[in-house]
């Protein structure tokens, strides 16, 4: 007989305020940690004197650059990383020196005690002016002069929002990259300029997108403890912890086996978490102290160095033919990376990319240029620079639509991507349900109806495309491992690498494990988050965990089933069988039980039952069995999943994932022509994720990237004045309420893609990527005219409205 | 430092401490209820959302001086009221939460509206959450999660009242699987 299992859901646990974040725990002898920041866009440090702060009493360490070592290291190939800033700083809130004490208030005063004498450099904001500020430092070279004067005079002609504070002077912010341009890609396929010039028609213009704070409700924080022998422990929720994990151990020398990273539960990151700059500065200071240190930021300073979406400025034409057929595409994208690299090129190079798997453009062409500026560095955030292209490329998609007198709905579906295609780029799909997802959409959301709304309703579509996985993250491999085993208990335990960030990782592996060994998802326990102890993974990012830690997780529970079979009929004879979660001895006249009782339910079958059909084990007896015979060791299997995908070589060209999710979105607003305050009050989301494994946790993923795609394109914006944000609380920065969410509809068209566990796909970014573009199109759609900036606010809008009446007098 | 006395989750506590701390740190650091979060410590989120005498405050902005009067009811303190536990079940069975961070605020905050359904209208208790933010959910499955308790009140009304008429019992009682009590009320998953 089995002893009951509790259960192990962590819903119940959150739900009772029962789950520790890294907030919630406390190491012994553990010393607060502070971080003294520059107040300088852009400045050469003199002098730094600690000498006073070191004399406050509680005050054990207080480090700056010439206490860290300096190796070149960064999370990409761009090695512009450091531990602390050393001669110079690069943006408002870089980091210059940290302390630990007693106490916080021991720290802050230590903080406020440090001299810096600072010298100010000029600083450019624009990622435009930042490559004339780099070029115009290029002496003697007349190429460099001429693009320089051209991109000076462009960035000068137009309307800025004020913080343009670059007077033409040199700017060059990291003396490696003198044109202040860590990335520039070409991306072409086709005659583009030969499409363009048998177009029927061309839309297009300047598009630009918002630096949007990723928002996580727990705020960034670590614990590090330095020990000589064990090396560096860092207890911090980092989704990616063996990428971060590199990184930190090239910034200390360390073997990456000193570094282990234990990843508490996620309060939420949506990209912020993955690493930060909080973790080395916590790590040196455990090491200068000798005792754990402590960071966890209030709202304030997190939002000041959370690192926000990279804010991108897309120059995009689309050309078609009369019948609304695309023939080509050009865009360029400028992207403010900040000051120095996060995961920046990654999000231009999905921005000049990623649409064009969606839809068939004809010939494209794609310029990236990824700009250090003096802002704080910006990194990734859900939808990793394809909502921010689609943003702009279903702008004009409506546009082209509204220039041949067709339904925007048509034009898509005239172009869209279909099952069995191989996109422009290399993508395979081998499942693609996109044409019924539109169909689906515009029955939901009473499509027909839009030409008859009243003025200042609007109903917008936009469409979206993602990964389940990519190859190009790691240059190494892509995949996962999982471990299965079964507990004594009878709970068998899946060990993996990926990470659980409150997306329902967890349980959907559960499921998936469940599902091959034919029990209760309830007795199996998925555990993750632990360098030193679990498989190694890639982590949660590219909306891989579905399909690459499920397929691992299904893999290892197939062989954990399989070996328990071979256990089964070598140690009960060859007539016992392993099905169903249970093992059936045949009894006498040799037909096995019929019906097995639930494990750790029942207890052993009645008597008479054992007697007729023989005997039933359940998976705590079959566990104790194993043990007995196998010196006390437990039954475990571990297997790796490797995805049949391309690396994206310098052509970009490839089949980088090996699942392609896709969704059909469709909103309707409604904008107050006296404020310019639009509401979204009603949306729609059909989406292609596979065979949904994890109903409830899918419905949540669509809702809750829904809702930040609102957030996105109507309130949210860190507003930089001269590199310093000007809105960093949470009352300045409107996310989303409960009030500004309206009912959303969400409907899955279920086909299985033949590479996903039991044929899923991932669903967490695809369900962002139309979201602002459908707000946006159907706002156009009420107003009659289009914002090409987001967020497309109350202002904005009322100028919009404004201007057109200005422009085409009266309304 | 001052001696305070506080009445938390029912029972006298005694903390020594500076008067101008806020509630939230006292909860959390002196007396390890972790479950009262901490988002912003300027108001704005709510996920340190505790009861004070059953109203919903935000204990980051609460000197623990002025508190010494009040009861205080933290998420830790709420398991088993029936209203909770019907909401931590609904919450659950919706997917209410999924990073979990804002949750044990919204749970408060939910249980305390539900404990006043004079102040709400059926289908209006999410105007509570007014000052509550959550980045994971969009909110969607909160709400049914709102709507799956308060359709189990009503007809726990319909079932318990004393006008109630013989056909509404049966029906209600047999929705309810024979509830006896709030947190009994079976909710669907």
């Amino acid at each position: 007989m089995s002893p009951a299992v509790t259960t192990h859901n962590d819903l119940d646990d959150k739900i009772r305020g029962r789950t520790k974040y890294v907030a919630d725990l406390h190491l012994p002898g553990e010393l607060v940690g502070g971080i003294l920041r520059s107040p300088h866009p852009h400045a050469r440090i003199l002098s730094i004197d600690t000498r006073r702060a070191r004399a406050i009493p509680g005050v054990h360490a207080v480090i700056t650059a010439a206490d860290v070592p300096h190796p070149p290291f960064g999370p990409t190939q761009y090695k512009d990383w450091n531990i602390l800033a050393r001669d110079r700083v690069r943006f408002i809130g870089d980091e210059v020196a940290a302390v630990a004490a007693e106490s916080a208030e021991a720290a802050a005063q230590a903080i406020a005690a440090i001299e810096v004498v600072y010298h100010p450099l000029p600083a450019v904001f624009d990622p435009e002016e930042a490559l004339a500020a780099g070029l115009a430092g290029a002496a003697g070279s007349g190429a460099a002069a001429r693009v320089a004067t051209r991109a000076a005079a462009a960035a000068g002609g137009r309307a800025t929002d004020g913080s343009g504070a670059w007077a033409g002077e040199p700017v060059v912010i990291h003396d490696e990259t003198p044109d202040n341009r860590p990335m520039h890609i070409h991306i072409e396929r086709g005659d583009v300029d030969a499409a363009f010039a048998k177009a029927a028609i061309v839309r297009g213009g300047r598009y630009t997108t918002n630096r949007i704070y990723q928002g996580h409700l727990e705020p960034i924080g670590v614990i590090a403890t330095w020990d000589e022998a064990e090396g560096l422990t860092l207890i911090t929720p980092s989704h990616i912890p063996y990428r971060a994990r590199e990184t930190y151990a090239a910034a200390f020398g360390l073997p990456e086996e000193k570094v282990r990273i234990q990843v508490p539960p996620i309060g939420g990151s949506f990209g912020a978490k993955y690493v930060h700059k909080a973790h080395l500065i916590a790590a040196a200071l455990a090491r200068a102290a000798g005792r754990p240190v402590r960071i966890v930021f209030d709202r304030y300073e997190d939002m000041l160095t959370a690192h926000p979406r990279v804010p991108l400025t897309i120059d995009i034409r689309i050309a078609a033919d009369e019948t609304g057929r695309f023939l080509g595409k050009d865009v360029t994208v400028w992207g403010d990376a900040g000051a120095r690299v996060y995961w920046s090129p990654n999000v231009l190079a999905t921005a000049c990319s990623r649409p064009d798997s969606l839809y068939h453009f004809g010939a494209v062409r794609a310029e990236g240029h990824l700009m250090y500026t003096n802002h704080s560095p910006t990194t990734c955030m859900r939808g990793f620079g394809n909502a921010e292209m689609l943003f702009a490329v279903e702008s004009v998609i409506d546009e082209i639509a509204e220039g041949l007198g067709l339904d925007p709905a048509e034009v898509r579906l005239r172009n869209i991507v279909h099952r069995g295609e191989t996109t422009v780029h290399g993508y395979r799909l081998d499942s693609c349900e996109l044409e019924a997802c539109v169909k689906r959409v515009m029955e939901l959301s009473g499509w027909s109806r839009r030409k008859d709304l009243p003025k200042y309703r609007g109903l917008g579509m936009a469409l979206g495309n993602h990964v389940s996985g990519y190859r190009g993250i790691d240059p190494r491999f892509e995949g996962s491992t999982a471990v299965a085993r079964l507990r004594a208990d009878g709970v068998v335990e899946v060990e993996t690498g990926e990470i659980d960030l409150g997306q329902g990782m967890s349980s959907t592996y559960a499921r998936i494990a469940a599902r091959v060994l034919e029990i209760d998802p309830a007795r199996v326990l998925v555990k993750s988050g632990d360098t030193g102890r679990y498989p190694f993974g890639i982590g949660t990012l590219a909306s891989r965990s579905t399909v690459m830690g499920g397929n691992a997780i299904r893999l290892a529970a197939e062989r954990l089933r399989d070996a328990l079979a071979n256990f089964v009929a070598e140690a009960l004879g060859p007539g016992a069988r392993f099905a169903g979660g249970v093992a059936r001895v045949p009894g006498p006249d040799g037909r096995a039980a019929p019906g097995a009782p639930e494990a750790g339910e029942g207890g052993s079958p009645a008597p008479g039952v054992a007697e007729t059909f023989g005997k039933v084990y359940d998976l705590a007896e079959l566990a104790r069995l194993y043990r007995a015979r196998h010196a006390g060791d437990a039954l475990e299997v571990r297997a790796s999943y490797t995805p049949q995908t391309d690396f994206p070589g310098k052509d970009f060209y490839g089949n980088p994932s090996p699942a392609y999710p896709f969704a059909a979105h469709v909103a309707e607003v409604e904008v107050d022509p006296e404020t310019g305050r639009a509401r979204v009050i009603g949306y729609w989301a059909v989406h292609d994720a596979g065979v949904v494994l994890n109903r409830v946790a899918a419905t949540g993923q669509v809702v809750g990237g829904v809702a930040q795609g609102i957030g996105w394109a109507l309130m949210e914006d860190l507003r930089t004045h001269r590199g310093a944000v000007q809105n960093l609380t949470l009352l300045d920065y409107r996310m989303p309420g409960v009030a500004d969410v309206p009912p959303v509809t969400v409907e899955f068209v279920e086909v299985p893609d033949p590479h996903g566990p039991f044929g899923a796909k991932s669903v967490g970014e695809v369900a962002i990527d139309p979201a602002p573009a459908a707000v946006a199109n159907a706002i156009a759609h009420a107003l009659g005219v289009r914002g090409h900036a987001l967020p497309l606010t109350a202002e904005s809008l009322w100028r919009l409205q404004r201007d057109a009446r200005r422009d085409g007098g009266g309304a | 430092m001052n001696n305070l006395s506080l009445s938390i989750n029912g029972q006298l506590q005694r903390v020594a401490c500076d008067p101008l701390t806020p509630l939230a740190d006292v909860l959390r650091d002196g007396l390890r209820l972790t479950g009262t979060k901490i988002g912003c410590r300027t108001g704005e989120c709510g996920a340190c959302t505790v009861l004070l005498d059953g109203e919903p405050v935000l204990s980051c902005l609460l000197p623990v001086a002025a508190v010494q009067d009040a009861k205080i009811q933290t998420v830790e303190g709420l398991a088993g009221d029936p209203r909770f536990e019907a909401l931590a079940s609904a919450m659950d069975a919706c997917g209410g939460a999924q990073c979990g961070y804002c949750t044990p605020g919204i749970m408060v905050t939910l249980t305390a509206a539900l404990r006043q359904p004079d102040r709400f209208a059926p289908g209006e208790y999410e105007a509570a959450l007014k000052n509550n933010l959550c980045r994971c959910t969009g909110y969607r499955a909160i709400r049914e999660a709102i709507a799956q308790v308060t359709a189990g009140l009503q007809s726990q009304e319909m079932t318990a009242g004393p006008a109630r008429n013989s056909t509404a019992t049966s029906e209600g009682a047999e929705a309810l699987g024979q509830a006896d009590a709030l947190g009994k009320v079976a909710i669907p998953r």
